[in-house]
């Protein structure tokens, strides 16, 4: 009986117990890595870099990797990257906001300028980088539900009633940027001499928008999750979905469209002097034969067109164009993005 | 006899306590439980070693570490600094009282988002305080920074559970230990602090439960690093904005699981304290 | 000495909640604080254990000034009314929680501990909880704390409040011998007199933060000295008469004043008789001295041991009840008596004497101040002007019909005394249709020496114009002053001061003796009042024919300065001639600059008082100073 008895108190004892245990043992886990049970590795070196969202895997899966492994192997020392990658305003703001970030990796030179004019870099400088600091470019492309069922060969068929679009949103995603002038390119290139055939085919994609995503990727994830027919974005982000075997869709060349160029920015004020050597290193690693086949194999195109061949996957597209066709960023923000889109075709849309 | 028998709660009462248990339920089931099973169902559609795979990924497990770390230290910091907040406000007077009482549970009303950017104005590199700091001390973008939102956040919980405990609290009780010679301090660590042992655990576990879950706040201060400043929640937007589901889903199922047996400890403890007296 | 108060002090705002209280508790002695609630006494008690400060005074602890140190440092035990035991400390827990902070050794806590369980009769229960306990054993418990230290000094705060009848006497008992035992120096407060008259070694009385008397418990209740312990404790009849040739008269009974209490010819008198002092007899006793009269029996009940009378009697001249309190309007005195229950009561009417009686010191000067929250606040600061000259307490008293309106009409009364300064002011808030009634009732209730109120004139203009010409006169008059003060002025018997507008102090007094009649009341009460507030008087008698006045005049005037330079108030006298008395009385108090009109309320009763002759509501009316008036019934 007596037994019984202090049984009972002993199981309420450890009912009672029961929430400190727990919570001792979260704690215990969390803390796990910081214990030093483990002898810590040597000094290491913190490169902290912000990329644009399509970035993610081939940074962390092989670039940094990649570059480690050879800084290791030069001098010994060991290098660890912080990296964060969300949507190209995003990140530009943030790092405008002051992030720590040492490199930012940018797909729009707009966003660029934005971060020299508020005073974080000394100006301009990835104009006296390789390539104007370009690392890598990208097609802009039409991705469309497997077996093509709406039928869209070009942009032009984005147009017609009934076609739902996903496309990000330009006021975080540069992805989004790159789209409308793809679009409105496009239209240009492909009726000369109407002046108001880019404006007329920005128009009829736009009408067709059902959703805005804040980054490419968002819109990609949307696009997955069943929303839309086709979906403006760039050839990379499908084609790494289709080299693992997850694309459930088909990509669309258009006859004409854009190439987005990505470039590298070292944020100077971030840098500390001993790391500068590393951060430099870093960013020249870039365009290094083993970073480039990297970029190709992540269904970038690489700067350097011969390495293109390397991926079989790339498609073939009858009128590229660049954003120097249109006078870079600094006319073609104000010029296409924000007098032709925000003042003309979203006020048309609204009416 | 008859009367007696029709409000003894028998066999009757409890069968028609299943209607509106089965209304409750199906009200809920769209609103929360079938959106709670979602996660699971996913995090799991892959089996469960792929599960595992997204678990043991190493971004996902520091991502689970650093927010318990922040949730553990918000925890006991608002522990200490509501518990003074509450014994302030409940046994002294003073002019602009009520006002003060206000602002203390405003954080439950600004939206989270709101407090990060008030934070970042005040603390950012740019900020009223923070263009004043070294660059070394720069407290955004770093834990530090987390650990100051999730404080501003989860403030009001654990105010919100003790100073009802202190009001109640008789004033004689105070002047009691007064009397037999304790010190104001002995008062408080004998008298005062045992008396609302079981409201601390309660709002301390407020406190870290919803310190796990905060997003709106952290996203705008942590500056959203990987293996540096990523909570579980950043982490599992970010996966999903990126396409990775499985991932998401892995740890939010952890953290809903987390969530499940924290309220489950509360609800247990609150319960028994109401039925047993201040005893337990 | 163990426990010494003096001149103790403390405020709450403007409410004085402790009023220079002195007093010395001996060694081992178990003092009860009696008073009603708000009468300061757990104030006192909180004093003495230093959780709170007083503003001005001294304590004293076994020879120790403790007044500015913390209550850690006082060594007091505190019981409180409400227990508070440690809800998350075991009883023994809380025993030893004063010997845990003292350090004392397991060994010596545990012991002590068992003791104190034991005498305090809660032996084995030391691992219970508060609430497994009892209300009475939470308060043993709290008992054994407070004492488990040995404090110098234990004090009780209403220990027995919140038990049951049952429960409250058998700690009583437990108490008494714990406290005995120890022989520690014990305080307790109550409310309730059995309980002060079981517990207490030395009573003493709380009223409105004054320490009213310090006595034995027998003592206290056979020879109250003050109007409040004698009602307070105990029942009893007591009536006001007046002082004449160093005796009280009560109409036709007329009781020797005893050496110790203060007296004067004229002036009021209190005597009080207890139930068991009153004799009923059949037959008129053959000393006539002390017969109070012929009563019918109003009220019979059977208590067991005794039967408990209420009879009553014709009104005595000159004589007024304070206790019981006589229902309004109804003429007559009532008496309370009792007799052995083996007496049985067949008659419905005795003969009512005394065989024992006790006469009381005379009152402190009180003011009754009659304000509804409404216009200035000139009576108020009048009010406070003479509560000073005088050192007198005061009442603010409003009346209202609406229970709804109590409230609020209780804080614009908290404001308007704030506003005048009238510091320590009680303020009553009646409910009832009719002020007058209320007012007259509240007279009744306490011993006011004055009343105070300003005119409430309504703006009514023309509602007499049907009746005749003096009427009219009248009726204007009476509707410039309001009517609820002309019907005051009729049915008071208190000195009542109209005040318009106040004056910085009272240092001249106009008193006004009308044409042929002596006036007598008017100058005592005037010449009293004079002296107490050092003010000067001047003795005016105006005659209304142009003739030179008669030797009338100057012997009348004579007369009535004789009575005043026996109360050693300066005195001048002035005759004036006006075509009515009223004209003399306002041009003589304007020129001369005058603090108080003092007039008398002649006839009041009569209906020619509503006649083109009524002096004093035409002073009233024309006076631009406040107007004493005193009744004639007086």
């Amino acid at each position: 009986m007596a037994v019984i008895v202090k049984n009972n108190v002993l199981v309420r004892r450890l009912q009672e117990a029961l929430p400190l245990v727990f919570m001792a043992a979260l704690a215990l886990y969390a803390i796990w890595p910081w214990l030093p049970l483990r002898g810590r590795t040597a000094k290491t070196h913190t490169i902290i870099f912000y990329g644009f969202s399509i970035l993610a895997e081939s940074m962390n899966q092989r670039i940094f990797p990649a570059f480690q492994e050879e800084w290791q192997a030069a001098s010994g020392d060991s290098i660890e990257f912080v990296s964060s990658f969300a949507g190209s305003g995003t990140i530009t703001n943030q790092i405008i906001m002051g992030v720590p970030a040492d490199i930012g990796l940018l797909p729009l030179e707009m966003d660029a300028n934005r971060i020299a004019a508020s005073g974080i870099t000394t100006s301009r400088s990835w104009q006296e980088l390789p390539h104007r600091g370009v690392v890598n470019l990208t097609p802009f492309i039409i991705l469309v539900r497997p077996g093509n069922p709406k039928n869209i060969r070009d942009f032009s068929d984005l147009v017609r009633p009934g076609v739902q679009v996903v496309h990000p949103d330009p006021l975080t995603s540069g992805g989004a940027n790159w789209a409308i002038v793809a679009v409105y390119g496009a239209g240009m290139r492909q009726n000369p001499g109407n002046p108001n055939a880019g404006y007329d085919l920005l128009l009829g994609v736009w009408r067709n928008v059902v959703a805005q995503a804040s980054s490419a990727r968002a819109a990609r994830t949307q696009f997955e999750n069943g929303f839309g027919d086709a979906l403006i974005t760039y050839e990379q982000e499908v084609l790494w979905d289709q080299s693992r075997g997850r694309l459930r869709g088909e990509i669309v060349y258009p006859r004409s469209t854009i190439l987005s160029e990505h470039m590298v920015m070292a944020i100077e004020r971030n840098i500390e002097p001993e790391e500068r050597e590393i951060v430099n290193s870093f960013v020249q690693f870039l365009w290094s034969k083993t970073a480039q086949r990297i970029f190709v194999e992540y269904g970038f195109r690489s700067v350097d067109e011969q390495m293109n061949a390397g991926n079989p996957a790339f498609g073939k597209i009858a009128d590229p164009f660049l954003i120097e066709d249109f006078g870079g960023w600094q006319r073609a923000k104000p010029e296409i993005v924000d007098a032709i889109w925000k003042e003309h075709v979203l006020k048309e849309m609204e009416r | 006899m008859s009367a007696s028998m029709r409000y003894a709660p028998g066999a009757a009462g409890r069968q028609s306590a299943l209607i509106p248990a089965g209304i409750l339920v199906l009200v809920l089931m769209p609103l929360l439980l079938m959106p709670l099973a979602a996660i699971f169902v996913f995090a799991f559609r892959g089996g469960l070693p792929e599960f595992w795979r997204a678990l043991s990924d190493a971004d996902a497990q520091f991502a689970l570490r650093f927010s318990l770390l922040i949730a553990f230290a918000t925890a006991i910091i608002n522990a200490a600094l509501g518990t003074f907040a509450a014994y302030v406000l409940s046994k002294y007077r003073f002019p602009g009282k009520e006002t003060l009482g206000i602002v203390v549970n405003l954080p439950v009303a600004i939206p989270t988002v709101v407090v990060g950017t008030s934070l970042l104005l005040l603390w950012g590199p740019i900020g009223l305080l923070g263009q004043m700091l070294p660059a070394d001390l720069q407290p955004m973008f770093t834990p530090v920074g987390v650990l100051l939102a999730h404080l501003f956040v989860t403030f009001p919980y654990m105010l919100g559970v003790i100073k009802p405990l202190l009001d109640e609290l008789e004033v004689t009780y105070e002047e009691a230990a007064f009397t037999i010679g304790a010190t104001r301090w002995q008062t408080f660590r004998y008298v005062i602090l045992p008396a609302l042992r079981g409201g601390l655990f309660t709002g301390a576990l407020l406190t870290f439960a919803h310190s796990l879950g905060e997003f709106g706040a952290t996203v705008m201060v942590s500056g959203n690093l990987r293996l540096r400043t990523q909570t579980a929640p950043l982490y599992i937007f970010a996966q999903f904005e990126a396409g990775n589901i499985a991932n998401a889903n892995a740890v939010a199922a952890v953290l809903a699981v987390l969530s499940f047996v924290i309220f489950f400890f509360l609800l247990r403890f609150t319960g028994r304290r109401a039925r047993g007296g201040a005893k337990a | 000495m163990s426990i010494v108060l003096k001149n103790l002090s403390k405020r709450f705002g403007t409410l004085v909640v402790v009023d220079r209280v002195s007093l010395d508790v001996t060694d081992s002695e178990l003092f009860v604080l009696l008073g009603t609630s708000g009468s300061g006494k757990s104030t006192i008690l909180r004093l003495i254990a230093g959780l709170i400060q007083p503003d001005d005074g001294r304590i004293m602890l076994h020879g120790r000034d403790v007044t500015m140190l913390p209550p850690q440092k006082r060594g007091t035990g505190f019981v409180f009314q409400n227990y508070s035991i440690f809800r998350h400390m075991s009883v023994a827990d809380n025993i030893e929680f004063g010997l845990k902070i003292r350090r004392l050794s397991r060994l010596e806590r545990v012991r002590k501990r068992d003791e104190l369980l034991e005498l305090v009769g809660m032996a084995g229960l030391g691992n219970r909880f508060a609430d497994q306990l009892s209300g009475g054993q939470q308060q043993r418990v709290a008992l054994a704390r407070a004492l488990a230290y040995e404090p110098g000094v234990l004090l009780l705060d209403e220990p027995f409040g919140a038990l049951d009848v049952k429960t409250r006497s058998q700690l009583r008992r437990s108490l008494k011998e714990v406290q005995q035992k120890f022989s520690v120096t014990a305080i307790l407060v109550t409310h309730d007199q059995d309980e002060a008259f079981e517990l207490g070694d030395r009573i003493g009385v709380l009223e409105r933060g004054r320490l009213l008397e310090i006595e034995h418990p027998e003592k206290l209740y056979a020879e109250p000295r003050t109007l409040f312990v004698a009602t307070f404790l105990g029942a009893g009849t007591v009536l006001v008469g007046r002082t004449r040739d160093d005796q009280a008269h009560f109409g036709h009974l007329v009781l020797p004043i005893p050496q110790d209490v203060p007296h004067e010819d004229g002036t009021p008198v209190q005597v009080l008789f207890r139930p068991e002092q009153v004799s009923l007899t059949e037959e008129e006793p053959e000393d006539k001295s002390i017969v109070l009269g012929k009563g019918s029996v109003v009220e019979h009940s059977f208590t067991g041991a005794l039967r408990r009378l209420r009879l009553r009697l014709p009104q005595l001249s000159a004589t007024r009840q304070i206790a019981p309190v006589p229902p309004f309007g109804e003429q007559g005195i009532l008496v309370d008596a009792v007799v052995p229950a083996e007496r049985k009561i067949t008659q419905s009417e005795f003969w009512v004497s005394l065989h024992g009686w006790r006469i009381l010191q005379p009152p402190e000067p009180q003011l009754l101040v009659f304000d509804q929250g409404e216009r200035g606040i000139s009576t108020l600061m009048m009010a406070k002007k003479i509560a000073q000259q005088l050192d007198a307490q005061a009442t603010l008293f409003s009346v209202t019909r609406d229970q709804d309106e109590l409230e609020s009409l209780r804080d614009r009364l908290n404001r308007r005394q704030q506003e005048a300064d009238l510091a320590g002011a009680e303020v009553r808030v009646a409910i009832g249709k009719d002020p007058v009634e209320q007012l007259a009732v509240e007279q009744n209730s306490a011993l006011y020496s004055m009343l105070l109120l300003a005119p409430q004139a309504k703006k009514r203009r023309s509602f007499a114009r049907r009746n005749g010409r003096p009427e009219r006169r009248r009726l204007r008059r009476i509707s410039r002053l309001g009517t609820i003060l002309v019907k005051v002025l009729d049915s008071a018997h208190l000195p009542v001061v109209v005040v318009k507008k106040e004056r910085d102090a009272i240092r001249r007094i106009l008193i006004c003796t009308r044409g042929g009649e002596p006036g007598k009341t008017d100058v005592r009460v005037g010449g009293r009042l004079a002296r107490r507030l050092k003010a000067s008087v001047t003795l005016l008698y105006i005659t209304e024919d142009s003739t030179k006045p008669g030797p009338i005049a100057h012997s009348h005037l004579e007369r009535a300065a004789l009575t005043l330079r026996s109360l050693d108030v300066p005195v001048e006298t002035r005759i004036r001639t006006a075509k009515t008395p009223a004209r003399g009385i306002l041009a003589e108090s304007r020129e001369g600059d005058y603090d108080l009109i003092v007039v008398g309320r002649h006839e009041a009763e009569s209906r020619s008082v509503f006649g083109r002759d009524d002096v004093t509501l035409q002073v009233l009316v024309g006076a631009d100073r406040p107007v004493l008036v005193v009744p004639t019934t007086l």
